[in-house]
């Protein structure tokens, strides 16, 4: 659509001009790490973060929600519908749009999920492009996601003292449209700006996986017997679910229901849960078909790097690193992923 | 429910622990008033001075140690249509499993010093080593929102399975920074959900008060509390101090 800039000291009337009509939700520090959270103004948000402990899909997705209310006896449930007021995701990094994009994709397939799709239409999502990488964890490179493409309203690019807004949508046009603190510029001139300025980032992001993006999903295809690779992280994982929970394109649920102390009625809510527990593929009969923790994680690489390729023609993996930065065991996305290509080049 | 409905006669019994999960249930406020529509509290030490033999459901305190507890926690059994075991102490040994670390003199030695020729040390037992139990709540002390959750569960006839995954499930979802992450190490990975992750979120770690999981990882914990500088005689100890009972069993069961 088209590009305005941003004076660095107007970013706090930014926020305030955005919360005049919007939750505003961003980035805040939580002892040494990250969490996006309520902000009141410009200054309770940390711009220049590490991925979040848990990524913006809980605003979309939170980790628990009520699904709707039922009577004893009845069938049909009642108050289903839910409420969102306009929110805004400031600061989203690219990784993170990347993974609302693969959200997207599952939640908005007829039929679509109603819960989801009501609150996605209520959230703006202003991105900040990275300029460094975050630390050795990200693949965002190998990837592809640490270069704004899509998927969101406005997309801000560091430029010194100043802010590049890359206007989006309509929602953006119109943020952009109600303030007077946005400056037009000739539109080439800051495309070309744009360009030198990821001319100058691009050389800072080393490449962390050794398979590139095209060989990543036939390199899976092959290593499903790597009995090596997988019974190694099978062996350290501890099974506590942090990988899924943290990642941004996990969407399980589980659904429960929470009955009245009166026992008239109850709610049906859905909480998340995670492939990586003992529970997950049991079935009735006592029948578990991923009893083994190492085929439960070689499960989580598939629903990342295959499975969803072959589906939906998209990677899982946004390379937010988030899966490694989170495992107290240790247990490396790259160290894994290049063992299996290494694997790959014994046979 | 109708007024002439029968209501569930419930009785609480305690044996070898400190009566605190009986004690949590009177922090339930209204939610204590919203029990007795359908139930009728027979026997509650820790709240009334009334008592009855009669009771449909028993939850039984505290673990089981000496001949005279094993004779009255039978006749509960033979009662009770429904016997639960209520908190660590009666659902896993919980830290009464300590003193399994000593022989019965020393046990009486350390403990009743003076006084041991009439006090009995007992061995102490999670209740369903001793009779059957139907339902499990665990944790020291027992979680009231999981207790609730629990009865609610068994008035309606399902029974009451505690949750099968870590406290780090709970844990993550509160988006609470890892202990690890700061340098602490936590049971919460091989520990059963259910409590909310309640010591992590408020900066503790976890001890492991609700038990192992079925499952647990107990190598890859093993290793992790190694790479985090413990030696095989702490990570003993951590792992001890609430599953004494049933690592015994284990290794019983593993002999035979």
């Amino acid at each position: 659509m088209r590009y305005v800039y941003l004076a660095k000291d107007d970013l706090g009337k930014f926020i305030d001009l955005l919360k005049e009509k919007h939750r505003v939700v961003a980035p805040v520090k939580k002892e040494n790490l990250f969490v996006f959270a309520d902000i009141s103004g410009g200054e309770d948000m940390s711009l220049e973060y590490i991925p979040t402990i848990i990524p913006p899909k809980k605003y979309i997705m939170p980790q628990k929600e009520s699904l709707g209310k039922f009577d004893m006896g009845e069938v049909s449930m009642k108050d289903t519908s839910i409420e969102m007021e306009p929110t805004v995701i400031f600061g989203m990094h690219t990784c993170d749009i990347d993974g609302l994009e693969c959200l997207d994709v599952v939640f908005h397939k007829d039929p679509a999920d109603p819960y989801y799709k009501k609150r996605r239409k209520n959230v703006t999502i202003i991105g900040y492009e990275c300029m460094f990488p975050c630390d050795e964890y990200a693949t965002c490179v190998t990837m592809d996601t640490h270069v704004p493409k899509a998927g969101y309203d406005i997309m801000m690019t560091d430029a010194g003292d100043k802010y590049i807004l890359h206007v989006n949508s309509k929602q953006g046009d119109a943020i952009i449209g109600s303030g007077n603190i946005f400056k037009e510029a000739d539109q080439d001139a800051i495309k070309k700006e744009l360009k030198d300025l990821r001319e100058k980032k691009l050389p800072k992001f080393k490449r962390a996986l050794n398979p590139g993006y095209k060989e990543l999903q036939p390199l899976f295809e092959k290593s499903y017997n790597n009995t090596g690779v997988w019974d190694d992280v099978g062996r350290r994982c501890v099974s506590c679910g942090n990988c899924t929970a943290v990642c941004p394109t996990c969407y399980c649920f589980d659904v429960y229901d929470d009955v009245k102390l009166d026992m008239s009625g109850g709610e049906r809510g859905r909480v998340w849960d995670s492939c990586q527990l003992n529970e997950f593929a049991e079935v009735a009969g006592g029948e578990n078909f991923r009893e083994e923790r190492s085929s439960r994680q070689r499960h989580r690489y598939y629903r990342k790097f295959d499975y969803p390729v072959r589906k939906h023609d998209k990677f899982f993996c946004t390379g937010c690193g988030r899966c490694t930065r989170t495992c107290m065991a240790k247990i490396s996305l790259i160290e894994t992923v290049n063992d299996l290509a290494k694997g790959e080049q014994d046979v | 429910m109708s007024e002439d409905k029968k209501k569930v006669r419930i009785a609480f019994f305690d044996f070898a622990d400190c009566e605190g999960c009986q004690l949590q249930l009177t922090y339930l406020n209204e939610n204590f008033l919203g029990l007795l529509e359908h139930c009728e509290i027979v026997s509650f030490r820790e709240a009334m001075s009334e008592r009855s033999d009669e009771y449909d459901i028993a939850f039984v305190e505290g673990s089981i140690t000496r001949k005279h507890d094993e004779e009255r926690v039978r006749k509960i059994r033979e009662n009770a249509k429904i016997v639960i075991a209520y908190g660590s102490c009666a659902s896993l040994g919980g830290v009464n499993g300590l003193r399994r670390r000593f022989s019965d003199e020393e046990a009486k030695e350390i403990v009743y010093k003076g006084r041991d020729s009439h006090l009995e040390a007992g061995w102490p037992r999670p209740v369903h080593e001793v009779v059957k139990v139907d339902h499990f709540i665990h944790g020291c002390p027992s979680n009231n929102d999981e207790t609730i959750k629990a009865v609610k569960s068994i008035l309606l006839g399902k029974g009451y399975t505690p949750p099968d995954y870590p406290v780090c499930v709970e844990c993550k979802l509160k988006e609470n920074v890892c202990l690890f992450e700061k340098g602490q190490v936590c049971m919460g990975p091989v520990t059963r959900a259910g409590c909310g992750a309640w010591c992590p979120s408020w900066g503790n770690t976890c001890y492991s008060c609700r038990g192992l999981l079925d499952d647990p990882a107990e190598q890859g914990q093993t290793e992790l509390l190694e790479k985090y500088g413990y030696t095989i005689d702490d990570i003993t100890e951590k792992f001890d101090l609430y599953n004494r009972c049933r690592m015994d069993a284990e290794k019983e069961a593993e002999k035979k």
